[in-house]
């Protein structure tokens, strides 16, 4: 079929260049590709589990205290018997058993392909319960708000807003540094506009599962093309209205994004791997088939965002999750294999966010209420898998890692960290770090100076 | 009347040309007027009014300016449009079976859309639909978690019916509202049980302060935040304060199914209101926000009236709904004096009354802020005006177009493309969120679904309603506008008048002039010019 974008790319673009500056628009035009400072390929893959997820039910400690305190706390949300996975033990053999339903999951960490990073969540600075009650250190702002924390988990400033998202600003990076030989957008969102691939100087593209973002209702006749062309010439001129020049940038950018993405798209070949035919299983797949063309695109360095929602389970908890879980473990496995088919595997790391964590105690409707620390899935062939990061709380209702009564357990590991981490592993240098993550350094450790966890090379 | 032609960024060409079509459907519009308007004792002639003010008006107060409402419109003048649009009461959502055919329970919520979306194009309540789809998009209800589709259309009359009632009533109708006991678990949200070690659900508490009162942290009448000596703002609760709501708001259980023995915990049903259940009630003390305690020992009713006094005392309440409705009818930048203005008329209609709903919609249509410009574009701030949410854009296209929509259609599919999925928000935060901030820090809630995607889905979609076929419930008639091509001039005049009030800017004109001229036959050149001006973002940004 005839591609218009060839037609009249060019044309467009110079005006769109033109108009650039700082109004995210793409920097049209081609980059020095001598300037190229990286030769391999790395993907990051960001799963948000929307609503909150309450992981306290995603992997559990099954020592002796521990599973005991876990089951007589919970009670009717406890997972016991077959609704667990069998028991498997960590690199150092201590015993922990995923959901039933993440079997797949549970697999991944005994092969040692997936690693655990326990209580984990946004922070200013370490905090204890002390603290915390008495407020006498910075606490996030707007706690236990869905809105809120979700944008603590994209933009890793906890203080309050931040109008650039951790990854848009590793984003800003990898541009800074010419990494990529393209003017396609580092960030690929299959969710839509998210917070979190929001730069400074760049702008995410989000495409629909199965889209390339080509528009239809173009050919190659002169007719055609006067339209398209004067469709094109009208979101490089200044209307006047200030929300009409901000949408003009949005389809502007969406035309300059699918005039790549369909060109790359088309030299992809069907994926031998089946992904199951789920919400989050069709984003995995686009994630695994726009990997596979990355080379076409120009791209050695992308960060994905997918997600999955309804995890916000006041009620009803044990049979929501049932279902959410067998999704997303069925996903996540058939993007493993897909990164296995195309020789990908130790290049790309995907990880989970959520908006927090949630009660230990559970409400009256068996569910649990709006919380904070969460423990969150890295997966990948880089990975340092069967491994904890970070530190299970304590628990306890009311105890050292509670905030009050009901098991919302303050977190051990911040989301600096765990942005830090696969930061590095993308390719930030530790002396860029700090500039990407502002209250990383608050994280030190004497064994991590840094405040990175460890859990990629 | 404008002048200028060419001489600035905007021109008006409307005003020249009264076309053949505009004149036939100025009196069919009249017709209409007369035959449907209710008799009123007001025999004050209406102000004069321009074709762009009424379009524009009715852009912001309608599903679309169609030449028939901009006609009706100039007749009877805003006041008395406003009073004859207060007393409609025709669209409402069809009941759905509890079991489909199959004897399942039916989850089939289609029926539902397109008659929304029927509604939305054909019927003369306008304005009360505006509002109640607003007002839905507060006090989101989802089928993501609540499946039967009958619950929608009783839910939905919620919002119908208090679109020019009272926010208390709101508050209170969607309390008891078993959709919304269901989507946030306010029902069978029994007291804590020390044996079990169980709470109550925090779930309607929370998000009943969050998103439909009171937000946050506290607001200025204006909008602004209210800070400490610090500068900081000031939370408008915390979770205490959250726990101990749950806590007032726990013991109401489902409406009893028909034929069925109540119980203390009903299994789901929808038709009705939620009822309470002492039992389960938590009666002791509970100190809530604004100093308020509510004494031990109350029933749950008292306790719901005390949380709803509680609410409507809250000065932070006025703001931060009139701030919301402003921005879902008239702009995403409302001025503080103009927030201010509709927050005043929140808290006092005049007559004493806090949360009228007819006298804060009629302030804020009226507001010179809204209407400023109406007859001189050139007046507009540059940052007024709001992005078409998708549902928006989809009606007002197609009543530009002289749209029919029969129950077959199948928009709500194209809806859910662009981000709009009836009845099926993502969360309840919405489709997309008040706060959500774009370029130059402007405030631009439709924006969070406006991405790369659903750009370039609008101009597929305007591509498919222009050139091709929607589906077999939803046609468009060009006719008039081929009538209206005598010249090119012309016919940009008469698209102009339709979709944007009159304003075509001078880039815009030319664009669409360009793509028209490029075609020989008449059809074809009002096809593209019809597409280069719906795709534009002039026309996506009502301003």
């Amino acid at each position: 079929m005839f591609s218009f974008n060839h037609v009249n790319r060019r044309t467009f673009l110079r005006t769109t260049a033109a108009a650039a500056g700082s109004l995210a628009l793409r920097p049209f035009g081609l980059m020095p590709a001598l300037a190229q400072s990286v030769s391999d390929y790395r993907a990051l893959v960001c799963v948000f589990l929307f609503g909150g997820n309450d992981s306290n039910n995603t992997v559990i400690p099954m020592d002796d205290a521990s599973y005991k305190a876990y089951t007589s706390i919970r009670g009717g949300l406890a997972l016991t018997g077959t609704a667990l996975a069998p028991t498997i033990t960590d690199v150092n053999g201590a015993p922990f058993a995923f959901h039933a339903k993440l079997a797949e999951v549970s697999a991944m960490f005994a092969s040692r392909e997936l690693a655990v990073v326990a209580n984990a969540g946004p922070l200013v600075q370490p905090l204890t319960r002390a603290q915390y009650q008495a407020q006498q250190l910075a606490i996030p702002s707007n706690l236990f708000s869905h809105s809120d924390q979700q944008q603590l988990w994209q933009t890793s400033i906890a203080q309050g807003r931040s109008a650039t998202g951790w990854a848009g600003r590793v984003a800003d990076y990898a541009a800074a540094q010419k990494w990529n030989t393209s003017p396609f957008p580092t960030f690929f969102s299959t969710a839509g506009n998210s917070l979190m691939g929001n730069g400074a100087q760049t702008q995410p593209v989000a495409v629909a599962p199965g889209q390339s973002l080509q528009m239809t209702g173009f050919n190659s006749s002169a007719a055609s093309q006067t339209r398209y062309n004067a469709m094109t010439s009208l979101l490089t001129l200044d209307s006047g209205v200030a929300l009409s020049q901000a949408a003009n940038h949005v389809l502007s950018n969406s035309i300059v994004d699918a005039s790549l993405l369909t060109n790359a798209l088309a030299k992809a070949t069907a994926l031998k791997t089946v992904f199951p035919t789920t919400s989050i299983g069709n984003q995995l797949k686009q994630v695994a088939q726009v990997i596979q063309v990355h080379a076409d695109l120009g791209m050695n360095r992308q960060i994905f965002f997918v997600s999955l929602g309804g995890f916000d389970t006041h009620a009803g908890q044990i049979n929501t999750q049932v279902n959410l879980y067998g999704q997303l473990s069925a996903a996540l496995a058939a993007f493993r294999d897909a990164t296995h088919e195309l020789v990908l595997a130790p290049n790309v790391t995907a990880f989970t966010e959520s908006d927090f964590g949630r009660t230990f105690q559970s409400t009256s409707g068996d569910g649990s209420d709006h919380a904070w620390g969460s423990h969150h899935l890295v997966m990948g062939g880089a990975v340092k898998g069967g491994q904890v990061f970070g530190k299970f709380p304590a628990f306890q209702l009311g105890g050292p890692d509670d905030t009050d009564t009901r098991g919302r357990w303050i977190p051990t590991t911040s989301v600096d960290q765990y942005g830090a981490t696969l930061a590095s592993w993308f390719g930030v240098p530790d002396a860029a770090l700090p500039g990407i993550l502002p209250n990383l350094a608050n994280f030190a450790t004497p064994t991590s100076p840094t405040g990175k966890l460890g859990f990629l090379g | 009347m404008k002048t200028s032609l060419f001489s600035s960024s905007r021109i008006s060409i409307a005003k020249l040309s009264i076309s053949s079509l505009a004149i036939a459907n100025v009196a069919l519009a009249m017709a209409l007027a007369f035959s449907s308007a209710p008799l009123r004792g007001d025999t004050a002639a209406p102000t004069y009014m321009s074709d762009q003010a009424a379009a524009r008006f009715l852009d912001q107060a309608t599903w679309g300016p169609t030449p028939a409402g901009i006609a009706q419109l100039k007749t009877m003048g805003i006041p008395a449009w406003l009073n004859w649009q207060f007393s409609l009461y025709d669209s409402d959502l069809p009941d759905q079976p509890l079991l489909n055919a199959a004897g399942n329970n039916n989850t089939d919520l289609r029926p539902v859309q397109t008659a929304f979306i029927v509604n939305a194009i054909t019927n003369d309540d306008q304005l009360r639909q505006r509002v109640a789809f607003a007002l839905s998009q507060l006090w989101v209800v989802s089928q993501d978690t609540v499946t039967p589709a009958y619950a929608f259309p009783p839910y939905w009359r919620i919002f119908r019916e208090q679109a020019f009632g009272s926010y208390r009533d709101v508050i209170r109708a969607v309390t008891l509202s078993p959709a919304m006991g269901r989507y946030l678990n306010m029902a069978n949200n029994n007291k804590g049980n020390a044996a079990k070690g169980t709470s109550p659900n925090e779930n309607y508490a929370r998000e009943l302060l969050q998103l439909f009162t009171l937000g946050l942290v506290q607001l200025n009448a204006d909008g602004s935040l209210v800070v400490d000596a610090h500068g900081v703002p000031i939370p408008t609760y915390d979770q205490a304060i959250v726990t101990n709501m749950a806590k007032a708001l726990t013991g109401w259980t489902y409406p009893t199914a028909p034929g069925a023995t109540p119980k203390n915990n009903n299994p789901a049903y929808y038709a009705g209101d939620m009822f309470a259940v002492a039992a389960n009630h938590d009666t002791s003390a509970k100190v809530i926000f604004g100093g308020v305690t509510i004494p031990a020992g109350q029933s749950a009713e008292q306790d719901l009236d005390s949380v709803i006094d509680a609410i409507m005392a809250q000065p932070t309440l006025a703001p931060f709904v009139s701030k919301q409705l402003i921005q879902h009818l008239v702009t995403s930048n409302p001025s503080p004096g103009y927030i201010a203005r509709i927050s005043a008329v929140f808290t006092n209609n005049g007559q004493g009354s806090s949360g009228d709903l007819q006298a804060v919609i009629t302030a804020i249509l009226t507001d010179p802020e809204a209407r400023n410009g109406d007859d001189q574009p050139l007046d507009i701030a540059p940052t007024f005006g709001h992005l078409r949410e998708p549902v928006l854009f989809v009606t007002s296209m197609l009543r530009g177009l002289n749209g029919n929509v029969t129950n077959t259609n199948t928009l709500y599919s194209r809806t859910a493309n662009l981000g709009q999925d009836l009845f099926r928000a993502p969360s309840v935060f919405s489709y997309f969120s008040p706060q959500f901030r774009g370029e130059k820090g402007l405030s631009a809630p439709e924006f969070q679904i406006y991405s790369t995607q659903t750009a370039a889905f609008r101009n597929d979609y305007v591509y498919t309603t222009v050139y091709g076929t929607l589906d077999k419930g939803t046609t468009v008639n060009l006719a008039p506008f081929l009538d209206a091509n005598s010249t090119l001039e012309h016919l940009l005049g008469v698209i102009s008048d339709t979709f944007l009030h009159g304003a075509i800017s001078a880039n815009l004109y030319q664009a669409a002039y360009t793509a028209a001229a490029a075609n020989k036959a008449p059809i074809d050149q009002v096809k593209a010019a019809l597409y280069i001006v719906l795709t534009s973002t002039e026309y996506q940004v009502i301003h």
